[in-house]
């Protein structure tokens, strides 16, 4: 059943088209094959009736001029075949009285009369069917369809009263088994076709009933890229109608709300802007005068300062993820010398003193990627390197076929299996629950805006145990070379 | 490094905001004069000129870039625009505009001092070691003097533009990479925005090239970088 369901549906319709067309007309054929059948059978039957009761009335009449001693002698005759005798002899000629006569089916013949056997094409008494010498040598009449070895025929025999004779004739069905074999492959044939016909019917009527179902997954899988303006024709097929304006309403009800939801992140963002930028500056004269201030207030600037810088890259974070959210962000392509990138990242971070690693025939290597986004994620990597692992211990990348791993790993705890992938949620931090007293070190969207700028990319990240076995989190950051192309354009056009 | 008498011009419509600047740039020993409009940034620059202007794109009315190319026409004053975000659209808009650099909201007080100085730097120009005067085709680039002529003709550049012209003129033949362009010529580090370089090269080229879309000086290497072509 599972096996089943698993088919599509237009596979389905197909299947039962196809089903449904060879049932109807394998029926068709096999009730017509039988009705033909039997109408040629009888037909068959009847004429060799007709024909056995001519030539038995022409039998009874050339016999039955002859007197008994005739036919005595001509019997005994037929027994010793003596050429020269037989010509000489004008009287009764048994082959003459059964071959002379019209002959429509090529009937064998044989003639019983006075306990002799007369026949033409060598038929015996031992080829026929017994019951139907038994019926005639009773005096009746018989047919019989016989089939030996694979010869069909037909068996006819009346016994003549006048003459005490048995008369048989034997026709074969040969040419009408022929003709009923060809008609069958005829009406297999036929039936295959009608079934190929039922499947191709299925496959392209279930295109034209699918194709609204098409258009509405196309239609979603725009919106769901970020093209909020798409609707389905409402002047489509009437049957579809309810269909079509209810998705058209739902994706109007989304788009509403996924820009109120965007207005209100970037109002939000946009209103912190201003007072941060106030603070920020006020702040920024403060630190300047430190001098001029008591211990007291120079510690009191210094936690501002501190908390200030936090709350302004929250606010930053936030409006970039809201603006990744929006879908309208495209990635710059600039051209990256890896090694020289991560050498300035590094010397920026809290562990100049690393070195990238790299092998040395990936030293030239060059990337196109977004250089702020992805300066943002090293900064992450490391930033969370620093909170939650002791700091980075080890920075640098490797080439994997069109695509680069970038990785940072640390010396700290490393992140447990469950974890591994609800980091990279939003407000998710190292540790789970127990990780709430380490809420003064940071805010969780770090690593959330590094699997966006990566997903952007159409990279992954991903973090696992360090494979040189230390204990310790290994973050790789796997991204695509991107289009090098763009190094043969002009960078400024 | 207090350089007294420098006048900042700051347009800006949000009052506190306007008040935080002017207070930040005050502190560092400028002097500051204020516009909440671009009408008014513009009554204000033709009354007196500034050695900075600092303009908020986002303005009721004219709007920043309107503000940005009206000075540019007059002036060659070194001009930061303020964006909102850090969108492509906006930030090219703008240096195209005529700004020599941007900044992003929320910046940091001390983030603005330090690009005001570098303009300064530029602006003032005459430091760094004496440099010949340099010779390419038509061009002769006169470092000292701050003027470049071609074919005998000044040409009118502004100082970022010069100063990105004398970097490339200071090893004519040899690739600048977008790096190196923007920490000689902006004073930013390696993480500097790339498309600052690719406007100015941009503007640049229209001034110097007799075809800006096929150029004979200031030439593309390969994606990484610029030269000027002896």
């Amino acid at each position: 059943m599972t096996g089943w369901l698993r088919l599509g549906l237009r596979a389905r319709i197909t299947f039962i088209y196809a089903l449904g067309a060879l049932l109807i007309s394998s029926t068709v054929a096999f009730v017509g094959f039988a009705l033909v059948q039997r109408e040629l059978l009888s037909d068959a039957e009847d004429t060799a009736q007709a024909q056995l009761f001519n030539n038995a009335r022409d039998i009874r009449t050339a016999l039955q001029n002859q007197t008994a001693e005739a036919i005595e002698e001509a019997l005994a005759d037929q027994g010793e075949t003596d050429p020269e005798e037989e010509t000489e002899a004008p009287g009764l000629d048994f082959n003459n009285v059964l071959t002379t006569r019209f002959n429509r089916n090529n009937a064998r013949e044989l003639l019983i009369i006075q306990d002799q056997a007369r026949s033409n094409f060598g038929l015996q008494e031992r080829d026929l069917p017994s019951d139907v010498l038994a019926i005639v040598n009773d005096g009746g009449a018989a047919k019989r369809r016989t089939v030996p070895a694979g010869q069909p025929r037909l068996t006819v025999g009346v016994y003549i009263a006048q003459l005490d004779a048995s008369y048989f004739e034997v026709s074969s069905l040969q040419p009408l088994q022929d003709t009923l074999s060809s008609l069958r492959n005829t009406l297999i044939a036929v039936a295959l076709g009608a079934g190929l016909a039922g499947a191709a019917l299925g496959y392209y009527s279930t295109r034209r009933a699918l194709q609204p179902v098409v258009r509405v997954a196309r239609a979603a899988q725009a919106i769901s890229s970020g093209d909020f303006g798409t609707r389905l024709d409402p002047s489509g097929d009437p049957d579809l109608a309810p269909l079509t304006t209810s998705f058209n309403d739902m994706v109007g009800a989304l788009e509403s709300r996924i820009e109120r939801d965007e207005r209100f992140a970037s109002d939000v963002s946009h209103e912190l802007r201003s007072p941060l930028m106030t603070l920020s500056a006020s702040i920024g004269i403060l630190e300047n005068r430190r001098d001029e201030l008591s211990p007291e207030a120079v510690q009191a600037v210094d936690l501002l300062g501190k908390d200030l810088r936090r709350f302004t890259g929250l606010v930053e974070d936030l409006l970039e993820i809201s603006r990744l959210d929006g879908g309208a962000v495209v990635a710059d392509a600039d051209p990256i010398i890896l090694v020289e990138f991560l050498t300035f990242v590094i010397k920026q971070s809290r562990s100049p003193e690393l070195l990238v690693v790299a092998k040395d025939e990936d030293r030239e290597t060059v990337i196109v990627a977004d250089k702020r986004r992805l300066a943002q994620v090293m900064q992450n990597l490391i930033d969370n390197a620093a909170k939650y692992g002791d700091g980075a211990t080890g920075i640098g990348f490797s080439t994997a076929g069109d695509m680069i791993r970038i990785f940072v790993e640390d010396h700290g705890p490393g992140v447990p299996t469950a974890d591994r992938e609800r980091i990279f949620d939003r407000f998710t931090r190292a540790g789970g629950d127990a990780g709430r007293r380490e809420v003064a070190k940071g805010v969780g969207l770090g690593l959330s805006l590094v699997a966006e700028h990566v997903r952007l990319h159409e990279g992954r990240v991903w973090v696992r145990d360090r494979p040189d076995g230390a204990s310790g989190a290994h973050f790789v950051v796997e991204l695509p070379i991107g289009d090098l192309s763009i190094l043969d354009e002009e960078l400024a056009t | 490094m207090r350089s007294v008498g420098t006048r900042i011009l700051t347009v800006e419509d949000d009052d506190r905001i306007r008040q935080a600047v002017k207070l930040a740039l005050l502190d560092e020993g400028w002097e500051v004069d204020e516009a909440e409009t671009g009408e008014v940034a513009l009554e204000r620059f033709h009354d007196q000129a500034a050695d900075v202007v600092l303009i908020d794109i986002m303005l009721p009315g004219m709007d920043g870039f309107e503000v940005c190319r009206s000075i540019r026409r007059q002036s060659d004053v070194p001009i930061i625009m303020v964006t909102a975000r850090n969108d492509t659209h906006d930030v090219v808009a703008g240096l195209e505009a005529g700004a020599d650099d941007y900044l992003t909201k929320p910046f940091a007080p001390k983030e603005l001092s330090a690009r005001i100085r570098a303009l300064l730097r530029r602006a003032r120009n005459s430091e760094g070691g004496a440099m010949e005067r340099v010779t390419v085709g038509e061009l002769e680039i006169s470092p000292d003097e701050g003027t470049v002529t071609k074919s005998g003709e000044q040409l009118h550049l502004t100082k970022t533009e010069f100063k990105l012209l004398v970097e490339l003129a200071s090893q004519p033949g040899k690739v600048f990479s977008r790096e190196v362009l923007l920490e000689r010529v902006w004073g930013y580090d390696y993480f500097g925005d790339g498309r600052l370089v690719d406007v100015h090269v941009r503007r640049l080229r229209t001034k110097v090239e007799a075809d800006a879309a096929t150029p004979r000086y200031v030439v593309t290497a390969r994606g990484l970088g610029y030269k000027l072509q002896p």
